[in-house]
């Protein structure tokens, strides 16, 4: 018997350990999925109280993608009860700027046109697109995150780089 | 190098720098920069992984410890236990019946070796483990006892209670007839909150709510137990209930007055013959039939 399969997720040195290790980027993983509106922070807590609940019958090395699935129900639950329009909280703008009130009312447009774009955007290439640009995952961290091959992961972000220069363009 | 290679290179953060100059000559260069920096402003809220673990850990119930394990089957296992054991007193503790059909004669052994002889149709009931402390049967119908020596012993009708010690007697409770014969012994006939003591060869008789006379009985042993029902000054009427318990058949009767006192008795073993004992003695006359026997007036 290997080291990993003996270790029992109901302790709770290794259950910290996972958490740890998996708490952000499901965090992140939701947020970019679903935005802010139903609170991803709760759910990711909710999903490892659940983990915990059943941590006898999950093993260890399963425990990433029954988070993550866990999770995601949560997610889909609270979503089928309001029609949610996705939002993505925006970053306060940097405060002492030399910019012209011109150029900063084009970056505001600029930036309502790029946030409309990215809810029109499949789930899928959503997540993939802005763990990449903006956490600055690489193709292949992506692909063990979400369980797809590296691949399908270039093909989502790509994709999803192309319809968002359609879109911008347009307007 | 085409276009679209380099630009999945750079998303991929994977350019070297030669790559990294022929990137920067694209004309796609200038819009992919605004849109990576416009990106900047979307990323999720910081999250503490070891913060939200603090709250998370107060949420988290603490897993119950080893010896709590056979807590659960245990219980699951006394409970069943105590299922069947209830069961099984219950069910051991119940009245025994006995019931004989028409035309069926049986005997039974109570509990002490007391015996009944049961009479056809007719019920006798019993509690085998009240017997230690009780001796009570319940009866419908007609039955011969033989009753070991010892505590009382009470057969309980409808009509009456008969208590005895040891004895041998027999009581016959049918519609509108009551009947006690003492045999051997003493026996106590209660009926209606009155008492009457009965000595071996004296019987009690309540026939249509009218108490009869008693009188010497010779006989050591009533008469159904050897084949044949005997009667003496009984209503015609109660002699053919007897016939139908005996025969598997229905007696009607046409113009016949019910109410005549019959004294004699027929057999168990021959319908003729039984027909006959009944209907000569009293002018009558028989046809038998599928359905019947019909009985009228020479």
């Amino acid at each position: 018997m290997s080291k990993p399969l003996q270790d029992n997720i109901c302790e709770s040195q290794l259950f910290e350990r996972l958490y740890k290790k998996h708490a952000k980027n499901l965090h992140d993983f939701l947020y970019y999925k679903y935005g802010d509106q139903l609170n991803p922070q709760d759910k990711v807590q909710e999903a490892f109280i659940k983990l915990w609940q059943n941590c006898s019958k999950v093993a260890a090395n399963k425990a990433k993608s029954y988070l993550f699935t866990t999770a995601n129900n949560l997610m889909l639950n609270a979503y089928a009860h309001q029609k949610v329009v996705l939002k993505h909280k925006k970053q306060p703008l940097k405060t002492s700027t030399n910019e012209t009130p011109e150029f900063l009312l084009e970056e505001k447009e600029y930036h309502q046109k790029l946030q409309a774009a990215l809810s029109k955007l499949t789930e899928a290439q959503r997540v993939a697109f802005l763990l990449n640009r903006v956490e600055g995952k690489r193709f292949k961290e992506i692909a063990a995150l979400l369980d797809i091959s590296v691949k399908g992961v270039e093909k989502r972000i790509y994709g999803a780089l192309k319809k968002l220069r359609e879109d911008i363009d347009e307007l | 190098m085409k276009r679209e290679e380099l630009i999945k290179k750079w998303l991929d953060h994977n350019l070297n720098t030669e790559e990294q100059i022929a990137f920067e000559q694209l004309d796609d260069y200038n819009e992919l920069m605004k849109m990576d920096s416009a990106l900047r402003d979307f990323k999720a809220p910081k999250f503490s992984s070891t913060q939200s673990y603090q709250e998370v850990k107060t949420k988290l119930k603490p897993k119950v410890s080893q010896p709590q394990q056979w807590l659960k089957p245990l219980l699951r296992i006394a409970a069943v236990l105590a299922i069947g054991f209830s069961i099984y007193y219950f069910t051991t503790t119940l009245d025994t019946s006995i019931n004989t059909e028409i035309a069926e004669q049986t005997t039974i052994a109570l509990p002490d070796d007391s015996m009944v002889n049961l009479n056809a149709n007719s019920t006798v009931t019993y509690n085998e483990s009240h017997w230690n402390k009780t001796r009570a049967v319940k009866l419908q119908g007609e039955a011969f006892f033989k009753v070991a020596k010892g505590k009382k012993f009470d057969v309980i009708t409808e009509d009456g209670i008969v208590s005895v010690l040891g004895t041998e007697f027999n009581v016959k409770q049918r519609h509108s007839y009551f009947e006690v014969t003492c045999y051997e012994g003493l026996v106590a006939v209660t009926y209606n909150n009155n008492t009457t003591k009965l000595k071996p060869g004296h019987s009690f008789k309540i026939i249509d709510g009218k108490l009869l006379a008693t009188e010497k009985e010779n006989a050591v042993q009533p008469q159904w137990l050897h084949g044949e029902s005997s009667f003496t000054s009984v209503p015609l009427k109660h002699v053919i209930k007897e016939f139908e318990n005996q025969y598997n058949r229905t007696l009607i009767t046409e113009n016949i007055d019910l109410s005549r006192l019959y004294t004699g008795s027929f057999t168990h073993n021959n319908l003729d013959l039984a027909l006959k004992s009944v209907t000569i003695p009293l002018n009558l006359s028989y046809s038998i039939s599928e359905e019947s026997i019909l009985l009228k007036r020479e």
